[in-house]
């Protein structure tokens, strides 16, 4: 089938989201356009960008870093570790990691929105317009790319 | 106009096949067709009646032009062109075939890779060790643990990891570009610290995923990496209308 190779594939995390969001932009913005022909609208697309751009910068993600900062430091404190502890130890990057992830789910979850879920059946014209609250796990990525290849 | 128009995914030299199997947009999906005039083709099909930015149709556009990209040069459209007949269509790659022929030729053996640089999400503790700003308003919240004094805190962070993916995103540029044989800043994605797309020519493609394999992982406290391709060409196209050369009418 194809040969592309998306993102999971070549950075070491694990995926965060499908794999069509990371060139959804490119598909939308990029690529020859010409003046004779009509393009669609995509206004349900550019209305959930925006939300995605609010979430990132706002007081919640904010107090979920803050938490998970407090959470290292309460770490540091009951084992008494040492820098290089905190910086490879698995406690200690655990708990940063899941805190933060946290965080940057609720962004993750808009852009899903912006594209529709995975399993969702895609017939219904509303359906990218009042995406549903929703939550995926944001390690789907491999049911992702096989829908995309399928 | 007829019915609901003709959907255009691609500009293609003319006397390259499509794809077998390969079908379009809509549910069920569109037969694809191809439009010669001359030396260029266009890949089409019949618009879906109703047609939006869909999941599934971003999909199959995505996946038509990425088999057309493996048999060759491609003038990948954005997503949702729709000509309003096929005579337009062939006036419109008659009338621009120079054009359409020189581009083509320019793209012939690249594709795209597009590289995003986002904060690191797991270095929570590599932020707290190295930002002198984080860690003084850790101690802060530590003496006095109170709202403000943790919005300070979580902004700090937020700050410190955009700073430090941006940093990293520059870094990387400086190393991908002489890899490359055109580079695109690719439109603004929210959270994105970086987002370029490279031409890159298909022997040099392993070459260049290797660099950046060995990037992320030497980076990996500062930034995360994602990258897609080998993609149709879509940030080297021209993306300002071509003129419809007294075509189109």
């Amino acid at each position: 089938m194809t040969t592309t190779m998306y993102a999971d594939e070549v950075a070491p995390c694990p995926p965060r989201a499908g794999t069509l969001y990371d060139v959804l932009e490119l598909i939308l913005d990029r690529g020859m356009v010409i003046d004779v022909f009509i393009r669609v609208s995509l206004v349900g697309i550019e209305i959930l960008k925006i939300d995605a751009r609010i979430v990132i910068a706002s007081v919640d993600t904010y107090l979920r870093f803050a938490e998970a900062c407090n959470r290292l430091d309460l770490e540091r404190d009951s084992g008494s570790t040492t820098i290089p502890e905190l910086l490879g130890g698995r406690a200690a990057k655990s708990v940063g990691k899941r805190k933060v992830r946290k965080a940057a789910e609720s962004v993750g979850d808009t852009v899903r929105k912006a594209v529709g879920s995975g399993d969702d059946d895609d017939d219904e014209d509303e359906r990218e317009e009042r995406p549903k609250k929703r939550r995926t796990p944001a390690r789907d990525g491999a049911s992702r790319r096989r829908h995309a290849e399928a | 106009m007829t019915e609901s128009g003709v959907y255009v995914y691609a500009i293609i030299p003319a006397g390259e096949a499509l794809p077998a199997d390969a079908v379009g947009v809509g549910g069920p999906p569109a037969v694809l067709r191809l439009i010669r005039d001359g030396r260029v083709a266009a890949v089409v099909s019949d618009a879906p009646p109703q047609l939006r930015a869909r999941r599934r149709d971003l999909m199959a556009h995505q996946d038509l032009l990425l088999r057309l990209t493996e048999g060759g040069p491609v003038l990948p459209m954005r997503f949702g062109a729709v000509a309003p007949d096929e005579t337009t269509v062939r006036a419109q790659l008659a009338g621009s075939q120079a054009e359409h022929l020189a581009m083509l030729r320019h793209l012939d053996q690249s594709v795209e890779i597009n590289v995003k640089a986002l904060p690191a999400q797991d270095a929570l503790a590599a932020v707290v060790a190295e930002e002198k700003d984080v860690r003084r308003l850790r101690e802060a919240v530590r003496r006095r643990p109170d709202y403000q004094a943790n919005v300070r805190l979580g902004e700090a962070v937020a700050t410190a990891m955009s700073r430090r993916a941006s940093e990293a995103g520059k870094k990387l540029l400086h190393e991908l570009t002489p890899m490359a044989r055109a580079v695109a800043a690719g439109p603004e994605v929210p959270g994105c610290a970086l987002n370029v797309s490279f031409l890159v020519e298909r022997s040099e493609v392993d070459a260049f995923q290797e660099t950046v394999r060995r990037f992320a992982d030497a980076h990996m406290e500062s930034v995360e990496l994602r990258v897609a391709g080998p993609l149709p060409c879509y940030s080297f196209v021209s993306s300002r209308g071509l003129r419809p050369t007294a075509a189109g009418v």
